[in-house]
């Protein structure tokens, strides 16, 4: 178990890319007891982040306690970052950010760090802020996927915006009733609110005509 | 579980207001022009809107890139990156939406509605996959037909599936996913395969693709997701050929649709280029997969950014 998941060359460059965290960000991570195949390699690359960096804090918490319910976790495991103030965005990871989702995850720690405002067109702040209901966004994703960190971030990036929205990333392969039920068989597959959904990496406005179509129902 | 790529989304900072040259597209070419320009005193920016390395993401191994024997897609692409961030070059995610100029300046409008400024434009937005065009490749779409083998080949684990396309793409995507599924039937319009000879030997050796040559898919049909396609042969019988998904690797069709009032394309709408690599505007220069050529390899893109860089700064910078 000495040996690290995080190898020189990446630990460096991870190194780098967290020198630009602003502020500190604590990190949850969701556990419960059931059989976890990545569980323990997500603890061990979290630690290894939080060596590398000193404005992160990992909790490790399970997930049938008041935090979960609170926090409204719907499976295991799944990762929250809080901004330093402890707001919580509606952000989710929910399995392994390992391969492309890596990525993913260090842009989101860098943004969380910097207060989790979106980095959107002024047009695209305006439609949103026009939804007054629940949302839900979820990005199904492999890790291999080249095309899946654009379409996480853009929804992550939506849930900045407006706290009626919450948006997931969720690795196919570890939920695979979910995406069964879901008939996920491309990536990245964008689920909003349980019911309408959508294949592929979308640019921002035509990313969020498609999540309006769900709002305007 | 595929290793922890740190990709160069992270890294992005703030764009400045203005650069030297604004490169649009960080696949190889893209990439290796942006180095060219650190090392002739310009200042570059790569826009990109998925993830660099660009279609090099989707190949499992090359095995053509000079110096590495072979090496994984992903690995090259990380490579790339990190070689042109050790030169400072900025990167910034984000979809181009439009392209003006104003006197001999270009602005570059991304996705944010931010404006960028350059002397020099270089476009190397590459290419996507071709379609094939026929009945039900639309609606099942997500539903058994991918264009991306390296994404969506897990969906298919111990299931059969058609591969469409018999050129280097469709081979090595096949290799991949020889890995995962249980049946590879390899579907190809031509009466032979058209990829490299190694590859197709690689191909070949396994003992579960079988080929069916001459054939021409004209519909793929299912319920919920997919469950057949139907092909004509050459003496024109159709038959139906079931199957679980279809992988469509017949090739690229150029990401060059939003400059289509801004610079001149063939019918097919690959960029024309003069032997400089510069589009029929003066300052905007185009590069690999997205101009019309013979040979889209990476190793030509990685040509193509050398010259036009080269071009670009004796013509604009003097």
């Amino acid at each position: 178990m000495s040996e690290k998941l995080l190898d020189k060359e990446i630990r460096k460059q991870v190194e780098e890319v967290l020198s630009n965290m602003k502020d500190r960000v604590s990190v949850i991570f969701f556990v419960s007891k059931e059989r976890c195949e990545f569980c323990e390699t997500i603890e061990k690359l979290l630690g290894e982040l939080s060596e590398l960096t000193d404005k992160l804090t990992i909790r490790k918490v399970s997930a049938s306690g008041e935090e979960a319910r609170s926090l409204d976790i719907e499976m295991t495991p799944a990762i929250v970052p809080l901004t330093a103030d402890g707001n919580d965005k509606g952000v989710r990871f929910y399995g392994i950010p390992s391969g492309h989702e890596f990525g993913t995850l260090l842009k989101t720690l860098v943004d969380f760090s910097a207060g989790a405002t979106p980095n959107i067109s002024e047009k695209t702040l305006e439609r949103l802020d026009t939804i007054n209901q629940p949302l839900d966004i979820k990005v199904f994703v492999t890790t291999s996927c080249p095309y899946c960190p654009k379409a996480v971030l853009t929804a992550f990036n939506f849930a900045f915006a407006n706290s009626n929205i919450t948006a997931s990333m969720v690795e196919a392969s570890e939920f695979e009733e979910l995406s069964k039920r879901f008939g996920v068989s491309s990536v990245p597959q964008v689920v909003i609110n349980s019911s309408r959904s959508f294949v592929g990496a979308f640019p921002e406005e035509q990313y969020l005509d498609e999540v309006m179509k769900t709002v305007a129902r | 579980m595929s290793g922890f790529e740190v990709g160069g989304l992270g890294f992005a900072k703030e764009a400045k207001d203005k650069y030297d040259v604004i490169i649009i597209g960080g696949g190889p070419g893209g990439i290796t022009a942006s180095i060219y320009a650190v090392q002739g005193g310009l200042s570059p920016l790569i826009v990109e809107r998925a993830i660099e390395g660009g279609q090099m993401n989707n190949t499992e191994t090359i095995e053509n890139w000079t110096g590495f024997k072979s090496i994984s897609g992903v690995e090259l692409s990380e490579r790339m990156a990190e070689h042109a961030r050790h030169f400072g070059v900025d990167f910034v995610s984000s979809e181009v939406t439009g392209i003006s100029q104003d006197g001999d300046k270009n602005i570059v409008l991304l996705e944010t509605g931010k404006q960028i400024e350059a002397l020099v434009l270089i476009i190397a937005t590459g290419a996507n996959p071709r379609k094939l065009r026929v009945p039900g490749e639309r609606e099942f779409s997500g539903k058994g037909v991918s264009y991306c083998a390296t994404c969506d080949g897990h969906f298919f684990s111990g299931k059969h599936v058609a591969v469409i396309g018999g050129g280097n793409s469709s081979m090595a995507e096949a290799l991949y996913l020889s890995k995962i599924v249980e049946r590879i039937t390899v579907i190809q319009d031509l009466p032979k395969l058209t990829a490299d000879k190694m590859l197709q030997d690689r191909v070949k050796a396994l003992n579960k693709v079988e080929f069916l040559l001459e054939r021409r898919v004209k519909e793929i049909r299912g319920d919920d997701k997919v469950r057949s396609v139907l092909i004509e042969g050459p003496d024109g019988k159709e038959e139906e050929l079931e199957t679980d998904g279809v992988f469509v690797l017949i090739g690229t069709t150029p990401n060059s649709e939003f400059l289509s009032s801004v610079v001149e394309r063939d019918e097919h709408g690959y960029i024309k280029v003069n032997a400089k690599k510069e589009t029929n505007v003066p300052g905007v220069y185009a590069i690999g997969d997205v101009i019309q050529k013979e040979v889209r390899q990476i190793a030509t893109a990685a040509g193509d950014a050398a010259i036009a860089v080269h071009h670009a700064i004796l013509d604009n910078f003097n």
